[in-house]
């Protein structure tokens, strides 16, 4: 795939730019990946726990800084036709905004602004009402929905207490409240500086015009404290089937499956996630076939691959069926399988030619593309690593499906919940 | 503590707005079949194209509620009868995707794939649908793959209170009152003999295909006519579309779903359809609701009082007419107090609309769209949606201009006109034990169904 050119700048701050120029639409996607994501939260090591905090102060983020009003940074972006939002996940925290080009400098100014002044405008009202909020998103997103705790839990099972990936950005109700401004105020002095961002802008701009408005509202932003270092995130292969049978009121009995992959950059992964693909991605995949086409056992089968970098990414397997032990003999059954015969050669290419689909959809917005290369400067220090995805799955042989699917999607080797259904 | 950032410039003014317009299309059409719209867009590799065929579930025949559902899902199983895996796969290494669904308007096939294998793609689809196998057994794990999504969606509060929402607007019995993808009830009784049936009376020549892509060097006109081509309605037509209009309420109705954490606040009224001169207006009055953070019911609801996580207002598009809803998820324990919030701010909207308030909405709806069709799917999709409504393809860009000349009092006229606040229908998915004294205690006197 052409690679677009892209344009590299470090402030003197630390901050990192990365700018594409894209001439399609008269659009500019602003980007800001901080590496600070829940997996440094404290989560009870050390005796105080805080998970959600990450996710809380995103939302802060939006809460008015030095010279923006409360409400003013949505207020500006809205009624300019602009879309923005932020996301908070185990490894980062992004905020975007993908605006008429006519708007990017004022993009870059509020952007500026909270990243440099963010505590100037900490209030504990603002602060409550945002708890609030996310007690609300947490309620509708996970603790009102069907399964909707199954994520959750499985970060809970596959990895012990106290480890970086066993909770998730989401948070504990109880740690929400109990956290102080004090919290909110040393989290943004920790993690906040610009040496810690990556600011990428793709669109209808010049690119040395783009860097120079980076420098005039950023270059002043004093660099700040280097982050810390996080904590290890590896975890030993997991052994055995650990299973949660969940009592909670669903509309159908379920089993979900977590197993760990090696992590994202590695000479495994793309082998790995492919593997994940060709097993359980989409109703072409092997379990789709047997569970739901053949042996009609489950009504809905899907595996889905979270990658992550500096601990294990996961691959999930949730079914939908009425015996939820007998969807776990089945999946060990298509495991042992897979394992010893991996793909056919036709299932190689169908996960190659999605990879490369997938990288397509990945970058055809500027908002997509900024994303990515926030994503591939902040975690491999290369942000052209977005262009090779494909080519990148297009290299790995059958063979190396085959090892990777052995190796980690091995059967019996998993944890798993169970939701109703015969025991 | 804070020190704000030295020498920092102060807020830049931004210069006007870039100039963009909706992209045109050229139409033609396959003889015998579908109108066509080609649209070309430079830079995007992965094109769009979009079938909408005039096969909605308004046009089912009575007591086969779903059968234009299931029809579209039974139609991607391919030529072959129990033929698997195979469709898919074929899919798959094209790069491509093939999805089908139905609203009440519509059947619409959507496949996307790299221009590079576009005609190869176009070539599958084309067979898919000259040929399909629409066999009994795939048609019967379909019925059961449906009926579990059925209790799925009742067990997810926000498509539950949709689906009563829609029962409770429109007269009992009538095809919109019912879900479009059919009950437990009417889909576990659908056949393969059904399916069949309402497949063959689909006319081709009453859909539009839109496609859409960086079309440079292909025939995309040559490719969807060889794929379409020779295909005929082989059966009477389809009887015509059920046009039953929303009623007025004021109805208050609790889905009872017991335990839970949050209600669903689901607030509806009836408004004419997209061919109405208001509708612009009333999607601004929309906006100026629940539009955003700074609409009036998120200022109030989620960043004054922290009662929600979110609260949006919108139009639903029907063909033959449009629903407005005000919708969001609260804490339980508060139900009875955001209720009056929501309703209040509803009624606000009566008082009048700042102009500024107006430009702001009319901006954010309109200054967006370069960045809503950035991709070929959105474009595609939105003009093959305006053809099934019989809006044609300039629609969207009439839209846009419409939206810009929408003035403050013209949304307060609109929204006073079509929208009643004294009969507003109300549905409320939450958990009745807790919530229905609060809002007795308000004067409301809600009626409760079973989740």
């Amino acid at each position: 795939m052409a690679e677009q050119p892209l344009h590299e700048h470090t402030l003197a701050n630390g901050l990192r730019v990365v700018v594409c120029e894209d001439h399609v639409v008269p659009l500019a996607a602003v980007n800001i990946w901080y590496r600070v994501g829940s997996r440094h939260e404290q989560n009870g090591v050390d005796g105080k726990s805080r998970t959600g905090l990450a996710h809380l102060f995103e939302h802060l983020m939006f809460q008015g800084s030095a010279n923006v009003a409360e409400g003013e940074h949505a207020a500006l972006l809205e009624s300019a036709g602009a879309t923005f939002n932020a996301s908070t996940s185990f490894e980062r925290t992004n905020y975007y905004e993908t605006v008429p080009v006519s708007h990017l400098e004022l993009a870059l100014w509020l952007e500026a602004d909270r990243m440099g002044t963010l505590p100037a405008a900490l209030t504990q009202e603002n602060l409550d009402n945002q708890r609030d909020v996310v007690k609300n998103e947490r309620r509708q997103r996970y603790d009102n929905q069907p399964y909707g705790t199954a994520f959750e839990r499985l970060c809970r099972l596959t990895f012990p207490p106290g480890h970086p990936y066993a909770h998730t950005p989401i948070g504990s109700m109880e740690d929400l409240d109990a956290t102080t401004i004090e919290d909110c105020v040393e989290f943004f002095r920790t993690w906040y500086a610009p040496g810690n961002a990556v600011l990428s802008i793709v669109g209808d701009v010049d690119a040395q015009e783009a860097i120079a408005m980076v420098e005039r509202y950023f270059g002043n932003i004093p660099p700040g404290p280097a982050a810390p270092p996080p904590r290890p995130g590896d975890l030993e292969p997991l052994t055995g089937i650990r299973l949660e049978e969940v009592d909670e009121e669903v509309p159908s009995a379920a089993y979900f499956a977590m197993m760990t992959l090696p992590s994202d950059g590695g000479p495994e992964i793309e082998a790995a996630e492919m593997a994940a693909e060709i097993l359980g991605g989409g109703s072409g995949s092997r379990l789709y076939d047997r569970m739901v086409r053949r042996d009609q056992i489950a009504t809905e089968v899907w595996t889905g691959v979270t990658r992550l970098v500096d601990g294990p990414s996961l691959a999930i397997v949730e079914a939908i069926g009425p015996d939820p032990a007998r969807i776990s003999d089945v999946l060990d059954e298509e495991l042992a399988r897979f394992a010893e015969e991996g793909p056919t050669e036709d299932e190689a290419a169908r996960a190659a030619a999605q990879a490369e689909r997938g990288l397509l959809e990945r970058i055809e917005t500027v908002a997509g593309l900024a994303d990515a290369l926030s994503a591939n400067a902040t975690q491999f220090n290369d942000p052209a690593r977005t262009f090779t995805a494909a080519e990148r799955a297009a290299a790995v042989t059958a063979e190396q499906i085959k090892d990777a699917a052995a190796r980690w999607l091995a059967p019996g080797a998993r944890t798993a919940l169970s939701y109703g259904g015969s025991k | 503590m804070t020190t704000l950032i030295p020498d920092f410039p102060a807020r830049p003014v931004p210069g006007p707005m870039p100039a963009w317009a909706f992209p045109t299309g050229v139409a033609g059409r396959i003889p015998g079949g579908p109108a066509t719209l080609r649209c070309d867009l430079p830079g995007r590799r992965l094109a769009a194209v979009r079938l909408v065929l005039d096969a909605g579930a308004g046009r089912e025949s009575t007591g086969q509620d779903g059968v234009a559902a299931l029809t579209a899902r039974v139609l991607l199983e391919g030529t072959e009868p129990g033929g698997g895996t195979k469709l898919a796969a074929a899919f798959e290494r094209l790069g491509a995707s093939l999805h089908a669904y139905t609203d009440l308007a519509a059947l619409r096939v959507l496949l996307d794939a790299p221009v590079t294998r576009l005609e190869k793609a176009l070539e599958l689809l084309g067979e898919v649908l000259r040929g399909p196998a629409l066999d009994d057994a795939d048609t019967r794990r379909l019925v059961r793959e449906r009926l579990e999504e059925i209790a799925q969606e009742d067990a997810a509060p926000a498509s539950r209170a949709i689906r009563e929402l829609r029962a409770q607007l429109f007269p009992a019995g009538s095809r919109p009152a019912k879900h479009t993808d059919g009950s437990k009830e009417s889909v576990e009784r659908l056949t393969g003999e059904q399916v069949r049936a309402y497949y063959s009376a689909i006319d081709p020549s009453e859909g539009t295909a839109v496609i859409t892509g960086d079309l440079t060097g292909v025939d995309a006109e040559g490719a969807l006519a060889a794929a379409l081509e020779g295909w005929r309605a082989t059966a009477a037509p389809l009887p015509p579309p059920d046009t039953a209009l929303p009623t007025p309420g004021p109805r208050l109705v609790i889905v009872d779903r017991p335990g839970s954490v949050q209600s669903y606040l689901c607030v509806g009224h009836g408004v004419p359809g997209r061919d109405h001169a208001d509708w612009p207006a009333l999607t601004v009055a929309c906006h100026v609701l629940g539009g955003g953070l700074t609409s009036r019911l998120n200022a109030l609801l989620r960043e004054e009082k922290g009662y929600t996580y979110g609260m949006r207002a919108g139009l639903v598009r029907l063909r033959h007419c449009g629903i407005f809803v005000a919708q969001g998820a609260v804490h339980t324990e508060v139900t009875a107090d955001a209720l009056t919030d929501m309703l209040g701010a509803l009624r606000s909207v009566l008082e009048g609309v700042g102009e500024g308030e107006c430009r702001a909405a009319v901006s954010a709806l309109a200054d967006s769209a370069p960045s809503d069709y950035e991709t070929a799917r959105a474009v595609a999709s939105e003009l093959a949606d305006a053809a099934s409504a019989g809006l044609g393809a300039d629609y969207p860009r009439r839209y846009l201009e419409d939206l810009r000349a929408v003035t403050a009092d013209g949304v307060t006229r609109a929204y006073g006109e079509h929208i009643d606040q004294d009969a507003l229908t109300v549905v409320i998915v939450g958990d009745a034990g807790k919530i229905r004294g609060p809002l007795e205690d308000r004067g409301h006197a809600p009626t409760v169904v079973e989740g």
